[in-house]
């Protein structure tokens, strides 16, 4: 039986934690960072968070919660090795030239916000090694889920389930169908099936370029956050081909999701 | 070497994304890269569906909008003109990726580093990408101050030791074009 926690509060917290990083003025939070101590908070705040939304939504049931924070614990000790190894990583690196990612399309995607002028020739570096660890980041959380299930594949709700457990995370809202969270809302949060998770009734707007894909029957769309930076509504039109490979009906109740008019970030 | 990378990645791209037109694929980062980085987080059983790797492509390019517009408001609130390293690794601290900027500093600064070493190799490097045709227009203007952008850096690169202070001076003195930019913005 698997029990996820979806973040509404979670993502209160996230505005609250970004908005007073921003208001003490960004760059002491920077010139303070090489301090171990400012590294560790924010998964405290991220773990405590998804501890406290927890339990109101099980809270008869201890059992439940210790194996959540237990694979919750798991996980936290994974990332730790995967930072730790980062750091070793680069400090053995020997050839700085050769990039994971190509630096032109980089270079692209941060040009497409009119408001970019001039990149420096580092910045497409810096997001060379950034990416490739966020990208590390993020399959390693999607992981630790196909873990529970005794699953080999990952697959895209995975990657969705991963993303709405954390904070960080918030500005993908957009990006990425969180189908699990649909299923849950409607289910009262009880088990979930393991393989596969019928296609989201709020994402089938996004739905439109890609014919030869398979289509969902509802082609209404959902409601759009209106509130959060200018770029995520710049970029939108952009991303719009998300893939549904399950064709299971989806429920006939249109109920828009009340969790979606949630900001994802203060700009 | 970026432009090997880039055609590779375009070719796959075109050869497996037939659903996603010629522009929209500009959008994402190929999906080979992509899914070998995912791979190296993985154990060696592990499988990856194509519609999770498709929705890692497009979260990374949210990601590098994400981060990018928060340098850009920075930039534009010091009235700097130019993204830095610096600025990307800000961004990240703001907005909640306080993991990413301890390894990302010890590989901005030995990039740095190295390109102090090979300027004259860097500028080559940087020069090529044909793919940077929209990108020339955008800085054509920096390449009429070519000059300057070459000397302030050489400035940058060998003051490497105080280049954060060196870099905030030249920030509060006006308008800086980096060297390696106006490269880049020179056609061949």
């Amino acid at each position: 039986m698997q029990v996820h926690v979806y973040n509404n509060n979670a993502k209160m917290d996230q505005n609250q934690h970004v908005q007073p990083a921003q208001e003490a003025y960004g760059e002491n939070q920077y010139q303070s960072n090489p301090v171990t101590t400012p590294t560790v908070l924010p998964t405290q705040t991220s773990d405590s968070s998804l501890s406290s939304s927890y339990p109101r939504q099980h809270p008869n049931d201890p059992q439940l919660e210790a194996m959540y924070e237990l694979r919750q614990e798991r996980l936290q000790q994974q990332l730790n090795n995967f930072w730790a190894k980062q750091c070793q990583e680069i400090q053995e690196a020997t050839d700085l030239r050769t990039h994971s990612l190509p630096l032109a399309r980089i270079k692209k995607i941060m040009k497409s916000d009119e408001d970019v002028k001039l990149v420096s020739a580092e910045a497409p570096v810096v997001f060379a090694k950034a990416c490739e660890m966020f990208i590390m980041e993020l399959t390693l959380r999607a992981w630790a889920n196909v873990e529970e299930d005794q699953r080999k594949i990952i697959k895209k709700h995975d990657i969705a389930s991963s993303i709405s457990r954390a904070d960080v995370f918030d500005f993908l809202i957009d990006t990425v169908p969180r189908p699990l969270e649909n299923i849950l809302d409607q289910q009262g949060f009880v088990g979930l099936p393991t393989s596969t998770v019928p296609t989201p009734l709020n994402d089938a707007c996004y739905h439109n370029p890609p014919p030869q894909a398979l289509v969902p029957g509802n082609p209404y769309g959902s409601p759009r956050i209106a509130v959060g930076m200018p770029i995520l509504d710049q970029n939108h039109p952009g991303l719009q081909i998300h893939h549904f490979l399950t064709p299971m009906e989806p429920t006939p109740t249109p109920t828009p999701n009340p969790q979606n008019p949630s900001p994802s970030s203060d700009c | 070497m970026a432009d090997s990378d880039n055609d590779s990645g375009g070719a796959h791209n075109a050869g497996k994304g037939s659903e996603m037109s010629p522009r929209e694929q500009d959008r994402f980062l190929p999906i080979a890269n992509v899914s070998r980085i995912m791979k190296k987080a993985l154990p060696a059983n592990a499988k990856i569906s194509k519609d999770a790797k498709e929705t890692v492509q497009e979260c990374v390019s949210e990601f590098i909008s994400f981060i990018t517009g928060e340098a850009s408001d920075k930039c534009q609130r010091e009235k700097r003109k130019t993204i830095n390293g610096d600025d990307l690794l800000w961004a990240m601290t703001t907005l909640g990726f306080e993991d990413y900027v301890e390894p990302l500093k010890g590989y901005l600064q030995r990039f740095r580093e190295m390109e102090g070493e090979k300027t004259v190799a860097a500028r080559d490097k940087d020069a090529p990408p044909p793919t940077n045709a929209t990108n020339s227009a955008y800085e054509s203007p920096s390449y009429a101050a070519a000059p300057g952008g070459i000397m302030m850096h050489q400035g940058h690169v060998y003051g490497s030791a105080g280049f954060h202070q060196v870099a905030g001076g030249a920030i509060k003195g006006g308008p800086v074009y980096p060297g390696p930019g106006s490269n880049a913005g020179r056609p061949r």
